[in-house]
């Protein structure tokens, strides 16, 4: 349960299997997926559609439970919590950067960033001071009080990241972050993730087919068939038809 | 987190528009059916309404207050005579024609009052004295007759105009002359015509001399005697029928005349299964449409919810935040709703038709039905939520 910051993992499955359904129906996300990301480190998963890229993110974030295998975060085993208890783990130490954004259209910017502090219990002026500040550091100033839907895709994209750091999450989560975003806005967003991603408190794992970003990662893992084939420390050596 | 539940419902004011139109609606259309519904019931025990005595005494086969089945004169002073009994008026009610001016014929309901007491008198007269109904061939008539029974003439642009009668007009029922000497303000009843007061002796000119005119007797109990136990008492001594004269008609109460009258015609006549129909209809749309609308409400949301699930709130929080949204909106919705029913039953008063009676219950009966939808939609999105796939979360 403890931290150990000598331990350098910050993420670890271990023969984990996934499956969906059963008999006719059943379809195997993830096969024995065994998958590392160290503190301090961005990593991406990348292979191509239906390889269980999403599935084992879930996996990793707590909102699915594998059939088999450990799943350990941060010196945590995920692999036999209760709901409760994975609610109470993604609450204190996951931050999540959805493709769709998933920003509420109906609450304001800064209502929206201040969702995961009330979520933990902040009072509202307390979470609205940490909102503020956060938007600030993303370069929101002055957007707290529109609408969500009134920003630009990257500046949506930048709410979330917001959203998603506001409560300092140990391991922040991205699934396809920069798809819905133009080459220069997808790099400003990821230079943000890369920097956040520098301390031995935080690791961020990031799923993505957009090869334009790949050299944000300090690692990038190949996943195929429910599993992953290879990690690789440049992009240049992967096979970018496949993806 | 409740705080932006609730910004969450407002933040879009087109969708909560719709969101409480639909609620308003179906708020709207249960409480206005019901209402009328109940207006026009009530209307059945008009003559308790407007004839205010503690008891009634009928014949034993009385069934209802419509119902004359007249006793004998006699009859008045053996409930005199009943210990208990301050004082006892006779009280005469018939169907009868009116003869107009012009010749035409109208149906009226003739009350005949104690001219010495005047128990059972209209409490409100807009025009006259109730004390020169004891002139000879003198009666008062209600406004709804004054109307119905008006004068039409042409106005000037050619349209027909209805000249109200007015004291010292005068109409003839059975040959006999009737000289109006007032106007009164009284609650219209179901059955029979018009109500034309006149005294209880006069009754019997007027009826033609029937052998029996005593539809009903109005009793006065002694200072400090129960009115039930003295209709008991009444009843075993003499054996006529005796009533109260509350009009609760929700309490179980054998002996009130209201009361039994109402369910009377619940049982014996057509409508409420006519205006039933009409009644289960709006109930029926209502339920439908303000379920339909928030519950597409909570779907909208319904990706929402996962995220601040996947976020880390609890089941707890979120069936909370639910709830505080379909309660709110319920609230409002059924504000609206009860409040445009009462604007339009408002309206619908003023003119007299049709009747209009908010009870209580109406009211507490549609918070309870607007709310229970709220609270289902709301029920139904929080098992939706809590099934929610944690893969919805990512593809959004
Ligand atoms: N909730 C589910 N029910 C049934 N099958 C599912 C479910 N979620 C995922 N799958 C299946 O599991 C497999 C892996 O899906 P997953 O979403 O993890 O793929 P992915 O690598 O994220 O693909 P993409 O690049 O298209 O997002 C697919 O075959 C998918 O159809
Ligand atoms: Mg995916």
């Amino acid at each position: 349960m403890s931290t150990h910051a000598a331990q350098p993992v910050a993420v670890r499955t271990h023969g984990v299997d996934m499956f969906f359904g059963d008999g006719e129906t059943k379809v195997t996300a993830l096969k024995q997926a065994d998958f590392e990301a160290n503190r301090g480190e961005l990593i991406m998963l990348v292979g191509p559609s239906g390889c269980g890229k999403t599935t084992l993110l879930s996996v990793i974030a707590g909102t699915l439970t594998p059939q088999t295998g450990t799943v350990e975060v941060f010196g945590q085993r995920l692999d036999g919590l209760s709901q409760e208890e994975l609610t109470t783990f993604r609450r204190k130490h996951l931050g999540f950067v959805f493709q769709s954004f998933n920003l509420i259209p109906t609450l304001s910017v800064l209502e929206n960033v201040m969702v995961p502090l009330l979520i933990q219990g902040a009072s509202h002026d307390v979470a609205v001071t940490k909102a503020r500040a956060m938007l600030e550091k993303v370069g929101l100033k002055g957007r707290e009080y529109g609408q969500p839907n009134a920003l630009s895709g990257g500046q949506q994209q930048r709410v979330a990241i917001a959203r998603a750091l506001v409560h300092e999450p140990s391991l922040l989560i991205c699934d396809e972050p920069t798809s819905a975003l133009d080459k220069d806005t997808g790099a400003q967003i990821m230079q943000m993730v890369r920097d956040l991603s520098r301390s031995p408190e935080r690791c961020v794992v990031v799923v993505t087919h957009d090869h334009r970003i790949f050299r944000f990662a300090d690692r990038i893992a190949e996943m195929e068939d429910g599993r992953i084939r290879r990690v690789v420390e440049d992009a240049s050596l992967l096979d970018t038809n496949q993806l | 987190m409740y705080r932006l539940a609730l910004n969450m419902l407002f933040g879009d004011r087109a969708k909560l528009a719709m969101l409480l139109c639909g609620l308003a609606f179906s708020a709207l259309l249960m409480a206005q059916q019901t209402s009328v519904f109940f207006g026009i019931m009530s209307w059945t025990y008009t003559p308790v309404y407007n004839i205010r005595a503690p008891i009634w005494v009928s014949d034993p086969m009385v069934e209802q207050a419509n119902d004359a089945k007249p006793m004998r004169d006699t009859d008045l002073y053996r409930v005199r005579s009943v210990d208990g009994v301050a004082w006892a008026a006779p009280l005469h009610t018939s169907f009868l024609q009116a003869r107009m001016q012009d010749g035409n014929f109208k149906l009226i309901t003739m009350v005949g009052i104690d001219a010495d007491t005047f128990a059972g008198a209209p409490a409100v007269l807009s025009q006259g004295l109730i004390e020169d109904l004891r002139l000879p061939n003198t009666v008062i008539v209600d406004e709804w007759g004054a109307q119905l029974m008006g004068r039409v003439t042409k106005g000037p642009d050619g349209k027909d105009v209805v000249i109200p009668l007015k004291v010292g007009d005068t109409f003839e029922v059975n040959d006999l002359e009737a000289r109006i000497v007032g106007i009164c303000k009284v609650r219209r009843a179901f059955t029979g015509g018009p109500f034309v007061y006149t005294t209880y002796d006069r009754t019997k000119l007027y009826t033609l001399g029937a052998r029996r005119t005593l539809s009903f007797m109005l009793v006065e109990p002694q200072a400090g005697v129960d009115p039930d136990k003295l209709c008991a008492r009444i009843e075993a001594d003499t054996g006529l029928k005796a009533w109260t004269s509350d009009t609760v008609i929700w309490t179980w109460s054998d002996r009130s005349l209201a009361r039994n009258t109402f369910w009377w015609f619940w049982k014996n006549t057509g409508i409420p299964f006519s205006f039933g129909t009409a009644v289960a209809l709006g109930l029926f749309v209502g339920i439908a449409v303000s379920g339909q609308t928030f519950y597409s409400f909570v779907l909208e949301n319904l990706k929402y919810f996962a995220a601040i699930k996947a976020m880390g709130a609890g089941m707890g929080v979120i069936a909370r935040m639910l709830l505080i949204q379909a309660l709110t909106a319920g609230l409002l919705g059924f504000g609206l709703g009860v409040g445009m029913a009462q604007a339009i039953g408002r309206a619908m008063i003023e003119k007299g038709m049709p009747p209009f009676i908010m009870f209580p219950q109406i009211f507490w009966a549609t918070l309870a039905l607007v709310l229970g939808i709220s609270l289902v939609s709301a029920i139904i999105g929080i098992i939706k939520v809590s099934r929610v796939d944690a893969a919805t979360v990512f593809r959004g």
